[in-house]
């Protein structure tokens, strides 16, 4: 799959949600913990050498599942291989728990399913749909359809 | 640099919605020229969220490539450009390379500019934000609402065993988890168990309420219990906000973000 690198490049230095410096191993077996520069932007997880301005890779957080390991870590995995992790390591837990409630809520699908709950509660309340004042309520990104639950 | 390559081409090709989809062409990527000559490579785009994937065809079973919707903006794309119906994605970061694309005709064109336009996590997020400031206020006003009507309910109440709602109300500690979208996790699982990506969606808000009328101006909550549920809550926080205040010494005090 082709993609422009320098997007994602240029995505890893907008602004961040959450960004530390945590231990984090790969997927493989055998993989040893090292310290990396972890920044969450929008729906990306980069991660950089502690040294450098650019990230050595980057996880799209669509479909992923956010888990809890031992007291002070959690690990991110994927719908399609579940057994497959990334694992960090925070230095506390309050800070475990404060990125992984970022990174649960940082998908765009979690974004879109808010924003058709609140639509739909707020239209059940008042009877007016919330999104007729900006002219969108016809787009297909926000209709409950969309929804497969 | 590394990306999760299969998680990104599973996602592209997942039951999840699409923004929008339809056949363009498209110019740029391996072995094409950069500027538009010739008709272009005619390929089969799915946005979705802030992710734009081609495909060589509808059936296709891996994304040829994919375009991450940030930071850009979208364009009718001007001459020079001899094709028709031609728009560009265009990159505010220096040396990032525009896309350019073409659609069938002028009605794809502009609905393809306006989803494209609107795919940024910003644009969602913003969204979100203001539909969350304006359920806050109608909730508000229904509170209103509410504490004349409760004196009316309260005198035939019984306490009933909640159903579908979780246990443990009585200790009022669970009133955030059911009223917050982000609390729902554990619940909203239940509800679509078995269903493929059911338990992976527990991070989305809700969907235990989505669809079942469970709010108490809905013409279908009939059940009193869950009437008085609805009501009761505000009454179990109350108390326990009351209980914390007056034991100073509680060490936890969360603030719950109730929207």
């Amino acid at each position: 799959m082709r993609y422009n690198e320098k997007e994602l490049q240029a995505l890893s230095r907008q602004p961040a949600e959450m960004a530390a410096e945590l231990g984090m191993r790969g997927p493989k077996k055998g993989s040893v913990v090292k310290r990396r520069l972890v920044k969450l932007v929008v729906n990306f997880l980069f991660y950089f050498r502690t040294d450098e301005a650019e990230p050595i890779g980057a996880l799209l957080l669509e479909h992923c599942r956010v888990t809890q390991e031992e007291p002070s870590g959690f690990s991110i995995s994927f719908l399609e291989d579940p057994e497959r992790k990334y694992h960090f390591e925070c230095c506390s837990e309050e800070q475990c728990q404060e990125w992984m409630a970022a990174l649960r809520r940082a998908s765009y699908e979690f974004m879109r399913r808010s924003l058709i709950f609140y639509r739909n509660e707020i239209q059940k309340m008042t009877g007016k749909d919330p999104l007729e004042q900006f002219g969108i309520s016809e787009e297909a990104r926000f209709q409950l359809s969309s929804l497969k639950a | 640099m590394k990306l999760n390559e299969r998680s990104v081409a599973h996602y592209a090709l997942s039951d999840s919605p699409a923004d929008h989809t339809g056949f363009l062409r498209t110019w740029g990527g391996a072995g094409m020229p950069p500027t538009p000559s010739g008709a272009g490579r005619r390929c089969w785009f799915v946005l979705k969220g802030n992710l734009l994937f081609s495909f060589e065809n509808r059936e296709g079973r891996a994304p040829l490539s994919l375009v991450v919707l940030e930071g850009c903006t979208v364009e009718l794309a001007e001459a020079p450009v001899p094709e028709e119906f031609a728009f560009a994605i265009r990159f505010d970061a220096p040396g990032v390379r525009p896309h350019l694309l073409a659609a069938d005709g002028p009605a794809a064109q502009e609905a393809w500019v306006k989803a494209l336009s609107r795919a940024s996590f910003g644009y969602m997020r913003l969204v979100v934000r203001e539909l969350e400031s304006q359920l806050r206020e109608a909730r508000h006003s229904l509170d209103l609402h509410r504490r004349s009507s409760w004196k009316a309910v309260s005198s035939r109440c019984k306490p009933q065993a909640p159903d579908r709602w979780s246990p443990g109300l009585e200790n009022g500690h669970s009133l955030s988890r059911d009223c917050s979208p982000m609390g729902l996790v554990e619940e909203g699982g239940s509800r679509s168990a078995g269903r493929g990506l059911a338990e992976w969606e527990l991070q989305g808000p809700a969907s235990l309420l989505l669809g079942r009328g469970q709010s108490p101006v809905s013409p279908e909550t009939s059940c009193f219990s869950t009437l008085h549920e609805w009501y009761g809550r505000e009454i179990m926080e109350l108390r326990r906000a009351w209980l914390q205040r007056a034991q100073e010494n509680q060490p936890e005090c969360k603030d719950q973000d109730r929207p």
